[in-house]
């Protein structure tokens, strides 16, 4: 039998995401969501903000926001104690696909006005 | 003890001695490895002559190709749905070798003794031992596993690492391999701080050819290495093998 070779074009690039793919949530849409910090999980895989956020008729909904792993937010500048329990803060994320209240960080402005990334092309970058 | 063996003694010392100094001036003369290392990725603001070179042609058996290609498509499909497919490190099973050695933007650190070369991989705390002038062992002697067994030796400036005993479910990137599957890899400066790890794979059961790529590093000297435990991992695989996040209520 004749055995045919295959060529496969292999990237030279690292993967961007070590955990997984952020295939769930949606890319191409930012919502911003402003609201009472009900926790801040700085853990690995990932770091997630739990906050409950207010509707214009005042109904609270809760959220539950992914970021990247301690490792790769303290290279955009946070700290294990960057968010605190009560802190009022302003996210701007990707939400789940699945329409849940869930999604993916892509920057917060912080109750002093400070604004913090969420890695690789996700708000401000930090200096190399 | 007569004078003769004495001064037969003390000949034999001094030999010792010098060739520990020899050894040691040797070991001097090494490049240094030791620190932490970021991945210098190529692109906007890098410098070409500091990024990896282009990896080689990946070239699979086609019985290896097949399935390969099958499950690149499913990905592809599950992507389009906005779903992803469960792999390791969704359930976070840790990378091993070579994956470990390129992880997002996640540092590595080497320490290097004349003995061992230890590499940590920030990303799942990954640990690696080189054991340096060590003869390496048969294939079906290593158990098989995420690390195998590292032997390294000094070509020039260049450190080249030997590993063997990477179990087949260890992927690297996707891409299968076999258990007979030998890394190769040349640690050298291309400048003063930027170090390359070139890595070349053999697998005469699943690769047509050897295949090679560079992973380029930049040091970070002020940079200390984050813990990383994986105790609150959220995402969750469902019977469909798609990848979920499990969201609290409060």
């Amino acid at each position: 039998m004749r055995r045919k070779s295959v060529g496969l074009f292999f990237l030279a690039v690292a993967p961007v995401f070590a955990h997984h793919s952020f295939s769930m949530f949606d890319m191409s849409q930012k919502i911003t969501l402003t609201g009472t910090v009900t926790g801040f999980e700085w853990t690995n895989p990932h770091a997630y903000i739990e906050i409950d956020v207010a509707d214009e008729k005042g109904a609270v909904k809760h959220w539950s926001i992914e970021m990247g792993s301690p490792s790769i937010l303290q290279q955009s500048g946070w700290k294990f104690s960057s968010v605190k329990k009560g802190d009022k803060p302003t996210m701007v994320i990707n939400p789940l696909k699945s329409g849940q209240s869930g999604g993916f960080l892509d920057h917060i402005t912080l109750p002093d006005g400070r604004v913090l990334g969420n890695g690789p092309g996700r708000g401000p970058q930090p200096q190399p | 003890m007569t004078s003769k063996s004495m001064s037969h003694m003390n000949g034999k010392m001094i030999a010792l001695a010098l060739c520990s100094v020899a050894l040691l001036q040797a070991q001097s003369n090494r490049p240094d490895l030791s620190g932490v290392w970021g991945i210098y990725r190529g692109g906007r603001g890098a410098d070409p002559k500091f990024a990896a070179p282009a990896a080689g042609q990946l070239v699979l058996k086609p019985e290896y190709a097949k399935p390969y290609e099958a499950r690149r498509a499913a990905e592809a499909e599950a992507l389009k749905r906005g779903e992803q497919l469960a792999n390791g490190s969704v359930q976070c099973v840790p990378y091993g070798v070579p994956g470990m050695m390129s992880i997002a933007i996640y540092p590595i650190e080497i320490i290097q003794t004349p003995r061992q070369v230890t590499i940590i991989g920030e990303a799942f705390s990954e640990v690696r031992r080189v054991y340096m002038d060590q003869p390496q062992a048969k294939i079906e002697d290593v158990a098989p596993g995420y690390y195998g067994r590292s032997v390294g030796h000094w070509e020039a400036d260049a450190l080249v690492v030997d590993t063997i005993g990477i179990k087949p479910a260890v992927g690297y990137r996707g891409t299968p391999h076999s258990d007979q599957m030998r890394i190769t890899e040349r640690f050298k400066f291309v400048a003063a701080d930027i170090l390359h790890d070139q890595i070349t794979i053999e697998d005469p059961i699943v690769l047509e050819k050897p295949f090679t790529y560079t992973v380029a590093y930049r040091r970070m000297p002020n940079y200390e290495m984050v813990e990383f435990v994986c105790d609150n991992n959220r995402e969750y695989v469902d019977e469909k093998g798609v990848v979920r996040l499990k969201l609290r209520d409060h």
